[in-house]
């Protein structure tokens, strides 16, 4: 080889040696990107890719875009029908890939939506495990944060889902309690609807009380508490109990087990009417 | 041409002839340099193909931080703000429908005669993601369960039944998807008492996994024991009974009683399943009953 080869050869390899050392620097880059926020592209999101890095030369930007517009159209209809199916609106879901190798991608999710009225932060770590062809998913670290100010009783089911990881068991619950919670405020907002001289409802339809004032004794009041219960193990159970506000000297006129037994006799007829014909009964009895 | 001249005419003539000499046996000469020529171009299209990505991919980051944000777009005069609106917006899409796959949302999709709907119900125990079943529903004229793969020992017929599938269908899927879990859960625990403790016999199991009979021999004393797990809720993955035997004692214990620490079934199983190191201290949790 002679001599001008030569230097074109070093001056070449001395190129190619700084070409790799940037190229090598930004794939880091370009890995640190995918630690922030996580994009899979696939399909046609990978035509669009092609087409903005300018390595598409098929497609015309009316083509990838009119493609693009089209499963973007199909997406938000089946997320419509997930929300609607699965009960629980997403607002936000955000990836971050913690490690990627090839027996092993581990994933932090950051997911974030509501519930009827609940609203719900939820993060997560996804493992995935490919072993000899067969692929093992698993959660780790999950991290369920609400904004629970009236939510007492959900407080110890939230640190057993979190110590098992058990995240399909949360968004079950989740979805259950808000059905129980939304049966009491349809309950007490129709009960209030038809009776508005004598049911109010201090807290608004979507708390847990209810009082029963009859117009012309302002001095005996009925409560009805209405609570949702859910137990560490995920169970929800609406409980309804009847309190009363009477005054002493009428419970000694009137020592009849109506009046004092009250409480009692409503869990009787809640048994056997169900939630809002049991209270509707009680209305009733009260309405002049 | 200063270079030139001082070098002389001779020097250049050298270089000259030299050129000549080499374009004689141009495949010597040009491989090498062709190859490296080749290489160069593949790197430095491979390095503006990975800048146009890393650009690409900022664009994207920023315009989905401001979509999550539910905040509107600002108009940018980019021309291809548009595609990467809509990229932006498919990569949203894509995260939230994978998000409601993994929370176990029932993954729902019409079937391609459009009559009726395809659902799955997802599995786990502690984190790990365990079977899925899937059922497809006809829709009209009335919900029907037409195929599924739900195993024959969950009484889907009765649970559709009696969570009035034909007007509450998710009611009957958390249902569903309760005694899935919970037959998973157990089914799991089974497997992991095999695999962590190979010592422990396991005497008697039902595909429901509703009963479990195990036994072992405690280290020291070396006295069998007996534990008998009864799962009579098909719905929890915890037993309600557990019932210790060793020796002609007997001990048993319902969830319902007051938990102890000692007979409380959850730490019971939990510990079995817990204590994988300590071998010694494995079968702790009988010793208490002397």
């Amino acid at each position: 080889m002679n001599e001008e080869n030569t230097e074109e050869v070093k001056v070449l390899e001395a190129q190619i040696e700084q070409l790799q050392a940037e190229v090598a620097q930004l794939q880091r880059q370009q890995q640190n990107n995918h630690k922030d926020m996580t994009f899979n592209f696939s399909g046609q999101m990978q035509e669009a890719l092609l087409y903005l890095c300018g390595q598409s030369v098929v497609r015309t930007k009316e083509e990838v875009v009119s493609r693009l517009e089209e499963e973007v159209k199909e997406m938000e209809e089946d997320l419509k029908r997930q929300t609607q199916m699965n009960g629980i609106n997403l607002n936000s879901c955000t990836t971050k890939t913690l490690q990627s190798g090839d027996s092993q991608l581990i994933q932090k999710f950051c997911v974030s939506g509501y519930c009827s009225e609940l609203n719900f932060l939820v993060e997560f770590q996804l493992t995935e495990f490919k072993q000899n062809q067969r692929c093992q998913r698993e959660i780790s670290d999950l991290n369920v944060v609400m904004d629970a100010t009236d939510l007492k009783s959900f407080n110890g089911f939230l640190l057993n889902v979190e110590e098992h990881n058990d995240h399909l068991l949360f968004f079950r619950t989740l979805r259950t309690f808000s059905d129980r919670c939304d049966d009491r405020s349809r309950t007490f907002q129709h009960l209030q609807d038809k009776y508005p001289s004598i049911v109010s409802l201090p807290g608004g339809c979507r708390s847990e009380i209810m009082t029963l004032n009859h117009p012309q004794l302002p001095g005996c009041v009925l409560f009805i508490h209405w609570s949702v219960d859910v137990s560490s193990e995920g169970r929800v159970t609406p409980k309804i109990n009847l309190l009363t506000k009477i005054p002493e000297r009428v419970l000694q006129l009137f020592p009849s087990q109506t009046v004092g037994g009250a409480a009692k006799f409503f869990q009787s007829l809640l048994r056997i009417l169900g939630p809002e014909a049991a209270l509707e009964s009680v209305i009733r009895a009260i309405c002049p | 041409m200063e270079g030139l001249s001082s070098k002389g005419v001779l020097s250049h003539l050298s270089v000259l002839a030299v050129q000549t000499k080499s374009r004689r046996n141009p495949p010597q000469q040009s491989t090498r340099v062709k190859e490296l020529k080749a290489e160069a171009e593949a790197l430095m299209m491979r390095r503006e193909q990975l800048k146009a990505e890393i650009q690409t991919h900022k664009s994207l980051q920023r315009m989905r931080l401001s979509m999550d944000k539910g905040e509107e777009e600002m108009d940018e005069d980019s021309e291809n703000s548009q595609l990467l609106q809509l990229m932006a917006k498919h990569s949203q899409l894509k995260d939230l429908l994978y998000a409601h796959h993994l929370i176990g949302g029932y993954d729902i999709i019409k079937t391609s005669l459009g009559k009726g709907v395809c659902v799955s119900v997802t599995t786990a125990y502690e984190g790990v993601y365990l079977d899925t079943y899937n059922l497809e529903i006809d829709l009209k004229p009335v919900l029907r369960i037409t195929r599924h793969n739900v195993p024959p020992f969950i009484p889907l017929n009765e649970l559709a039944e009696q969570n009035n599938i034909q007007t509450n269908i998710k009611a009957f899927l958390d249902v569903l998807s309760q005694h899935l879990n919970a037959h998973a859960g157990r089914k799991q625990q089974l497997k992991l008492v095999k695999e962590r403790f190979p010592s422990v016999d396991v005497m008697e199991s039902n595909v429901l996994c509703s009963i479990l009979v195990l036994m072992f021999t405690v280290p020291r004393q070396k006295t069998a024991v007996l534990c008998t797990l009864n799962y009579s809720d098909h719905t929890r993955c915890l037993p309600t009974t557990v019932h210790i035997q060793c020796e002609g004692r007997t001990v048993s214990t319902d969830n319902q009683g007051p938990p102890s620490t000692v007979y409380n079934p959850r730490l019971c199983v939990m510990s079995m399943l817990s204590i994988r190191t300590l071998k010694h201290n494995k079968f702790k949790c009988p010793s208490f009953i002397y």
